[in-house]
């Protein structure tokens, strides 16, 4: 945009920016200290230095006092496990945040969020349709992903299918959506009255969580990250046309279906390479629009990285209070996002009784 | 292949409906650049649908749509927004975009897809903000602007899409009436400079007759009228369309229809225009004189005829208004043999005679003299007996003839209630 927009100049929204990477980045380092194996920090960070930089610095991250197999099982969980962990909730909260963004802003509803379209019912279902089969451990850590993700994608394929076939509205679409939804809960409970150990397994997926994070999972996240954000990044301004009304949208030259058929295909993307690894964690994706809009602008330009952003540093928040709290377990993470979010869920209904709620936050 | 060039807009036999409901039949429509053209009708005729329909947001049932030739439903929603520019009712931005960034909006049909903004599109928006007075304002936000200033942005995004149809839906439905004009001057304007064609739905009919080169009127989903403002703007089509009983006259600044409702149709009572009431009375008169007097007596049930009025003053446009058989002269003119003889046929025929406080000079003196010599049966009322000195501008001739009707049995009233005991007096003496 040529000219600096209105809310907050230019520097303050930089100087911002830096605020909040540099947060960031101090969760980044803090990350592995939390966990359920206490390690001293310093050997932390000599382990990542040496990690990071394929042995050349910190020749003996461990020290001279450390065995050999002590360090090299510490280097283990820091390097196999805990990075692993911490950028999962980093790209898993980016997906959530960015999918968040855009459905709010396809909707144009701020209580929208990545599982309106019934995604995490039908992530879920897939998941326990796993169970059903009962495969062995060993094959359910491969399967469970591959089965959630289609679940979840399917799911947004038939909701956008079927609202496009009624008509093609925007309420329609909610409708089916929640709808389907509805569906696909009561067929999880058929589904799991007759498969008690699934259900207990599938209840714990609910929860989400980074738990069992591997290097390769986190491949595979931001592959589908890239491949969602990609093109919906360049939307930004089609975002900010639709905000307008789909009708002045239309008449300023958007084809207003195509872009949000393909807004929500993006967004179910994001959404499934999120649920397929981490399970079903709540809020990040309605809470972290709300804030970059607040912290940084209305236009969706900014909105969306801003949000993808807010919503990585949200879920890595709560990775590290769910190492935290109760001392040597690693609980959900979905928990705390829950936990952190209810709150907020409830400070905007608040302002919605006071007729601020479909204005922009001041 | 060359012809003359396609119309701007070219709207032939479309039909629309909303569900089972059609709501237009058949509407044709030609327009070309330069032109302001008002589409009026009374609510619920189709005036929206149209605008919508052009603007390709509805589906024609039967019939085309063609923004230079080129037919709209063939057009892409990018191509369409290069061709035409919408301006809607309303608009209330939700977000408090900076409003430089609102009009740029208007840019996005011109933008390559991803592409960043061209320094002809910030000059497009720069020149649309100027155009409609917000450049200063360019990086305030859209919410601090008032409902006056919040349309003029919306027809500036318009303005930046450089699109050579401009359809506007109600632009001035919530604005007041300083801001109503405002806002059409505006328009009229950038139809003048820009030479774009502006389509505008208006419900106001003398906004739309001061400003509209043309007036199509859409009743119930037909375009029953289709014509510059003095051809269409006519009482028949006021009471048949509107159901309203009103009086035209002529603002005298623009020479434009401007428009008097006075009752709807039903609530007007049951009089038969200058007819079948007791009389006839005949109104001399001239200059707006004459004016409240034969109002008055109409709807007190006379019959009424009144004459010789100078041609469009409000006299004679009372009693046109009224229905009233009169007797009229170009203005200015001297009334000639032929008004005189003809307003000497109407004396006759009345049972009592009003003289206004008319002002009188040389050219309608004659409206005097003809009242001699006087028929002792028929009384005559001279109103304003007061003033006639100041009113006469004859250099005497006036005021003696005046004396003269007096001394014959005219009897001076001093105002209007005064006139009409006078009169109930004398017709209930003589029947």
């Amino acid at each position: 945009m040529a000219s600096p927009s209105a809310p907050g100049a230019p520097h303050s929204r930089r100087r911002r920016l830096a605020v909040a990477v540099g947060l960031g980045l101090v969760l980044f380092v803090l990350s592995p200290l939390i966990g359920p194996v206490p390690i001293p920090p310093a050997t932390v960070g000599a382990i990542l230095a040496h990690q990071l930089t394929f042995g050349a610095v910190a020749g003996a991250p461990c020290g001279a006092r450390v065995s050999a197999a002590q360090c090299a099982a510490w280097t283990e969980i820091v390097w196999e496990s805990e990075v692993p962990a911490l950028l999962l909730a980093l790209l898993a909260g980016a997906a959530l945040g960015l999918s968040g963004a855009t459905l709010q802003g396809t909707f144009r509803n701020p209580l929208a969020d990545p599982y309106l379209l019934g995604l995490s019912s039908g992530g879920t279902l897939g998941a326990a349709f796993l169970f059903v089969f009962q495969v062995g451990l060993a094959e359910a850590n491969v399967a469970l992903p591959v089965f959630a993700f289609v679940g979840c994608l399917a799911t947004g394929a038939l909701v956008l299918a079927a609202s496009r076939f009624l008509g093609g509205s925007v309420e329609t679409l909610l409708l089916v959506g929640v709808a389907l939804a509805n569906v696909l809960s009561a067929v999880l409970s058929v589904v799991l009255l007759f498969n008690a150990e699934g259900s207990i397994q599938v209840s714990f997926w609910l929860l989400g969580g980074v738990g069992g994070a591997s290097w390769d999972r986190d491949g595979l996240v931001l592959g589908g990250l890239l491949l969602a954000s990609a093109p919906l990044l360049l939307l930004g301004r089609e975002l900010n046309l639709l905000q307008l009304g789909p009708e002045v949208a239309q008449s300023l030259g958007v084809d207003t279906r195509r872009v949000r058929t393909r807004l929500l295909l993006l967004a179910s993307l994001a959404t499934a390479v999120a649920v397929a690894f981490t399970g079903i964690i709540g809020f990040v994706g309605l809470v972290s629009p709300h804030v970059a809009r607040r912290v940084w602008s209305s236009d969706y330009r900014a909105v969306l990285p801003a949000s993808a952003l807010v919503g990585a540093a949200f879920l890595l928040a709560a990775h590290d209070l769910s190492g935290l709290v109760v001392p040597s377990v690693v609980l959900p993470v979905g928990l705390f996002t829950a936990f952190a979010g209810a709150p907020f869920f409830f400070f905007l209904l608040f302002r919605h009784r006071r007729g601020e709620f479909m204005g922009s936050p001041p | 292949m060359s012809g003359p060039p396609p119309p701007a807009l070219s709207v032939q036999g479309l039909s629309v409906r909303l569900g089972t409901h059609t709501v237009l039949h058949g509407i044709d429509l030609l327009a070309r650049p330069g032109e302001l053209l008002a589409l009026t009708g009374p609510n619920g005729s189709g005036k929206t649908t149209l605008l919508r329909t052009i603007l390709g947001l509805l589906p024609p049932a039967e019939g085309e749509v063609r923004v230079l030739g080129r037919p709209v439903a063939s057009l892409t929603a990018r191509e369409r927004a290069r061709r035409l520019a919408w301006v809607p009712q309303e608009e209330a931005p939700r977000d408090d975009v900076p409003i430089y960034d609102y009009v740029l909006y208007g840019r996005y049909a011109h933008l390559r897809p991803f592409a960043r903004d061209a320094p002809e599109d910030v000059a497009a928006a720069t020149t649309a903000l100027r155009e409609v007075g917000l450049e200063s304002r360019a990086r305030a936000g859209v919410r601090s602007l008032s409902g006056g200033e919040r349309q003029r942005l919306l027809l500036a995004r318009a303005l930046a899409q450089e699109a050579p149809v401009l359809l506007l839906d109600e632009p001035t439905a919530h604005l007041d009436i300083g801001h109503q004009l405002d806002l059409l001057e505006r328009v009229g304007r950038l139809v003048r400079e820009r030479g774009v064609l502006a389509v505008a739905a208006l419900h106001d009919l003398n906004l739309a007759a001061r400003y509209a080169d043309r007036i199509v009127v859409l009743s119930r989903g037909r375009r029953v009228a289709d014509g510059p403002p003095e051809a269409v703007l006519e009482p028949a089509l006021l009471r048949e369309v509107w159901g309203v009983e009103a009086v035209l006259r002529r603002d005298p600044n623009t020479a434009r229809p401007y428009l008097f409702p006075r009752r709807t149709v039903e609530a007007a009572p049951a009089r038969a225009p200058g007819g079948l009431g007791r009389g006839p009375v005949h109104v001399v008169g001239g200059g707006g004189a004459a004016a409240p007097i034969l109002r008055r007596l109409c709807d007190d049930g006379w019959s009424v005829t009144a004459g010789a009025l100078p041609l469009l003053d409000s006299d004679a446009e009372t009693a046109q208004e009224l229905g009233l058989a009169y007797v009229a002269e170009l203005p200015f003119a001297p009334l000639s043999d032929e008004v005189r003889a003809r307003h000497r046929d109407l004396l006759a025929r009345a049972r009592a005679i009003v003289v206004s406080p008319f002002a009188i000079g040389p050219s309608n003196l004659g409206n005097l003299e003809d009242l001699l010599p006087r028929d002792p049966a028929v009384p005559l009322f001279l109103v304003g007996d007061a003033t006639i000195g100041d009113r006469d501008f004859t250099g005497g001739r006036a005021r003696a003839l005046w004396d003269r009707l007096k001394a014959e049995g005219g009897t001076p009233v001093r105002d209007l209630d005064a006139l009409l005991a006078a009169l109930g007096g004398a017709f209930s003496r003589a029947s």
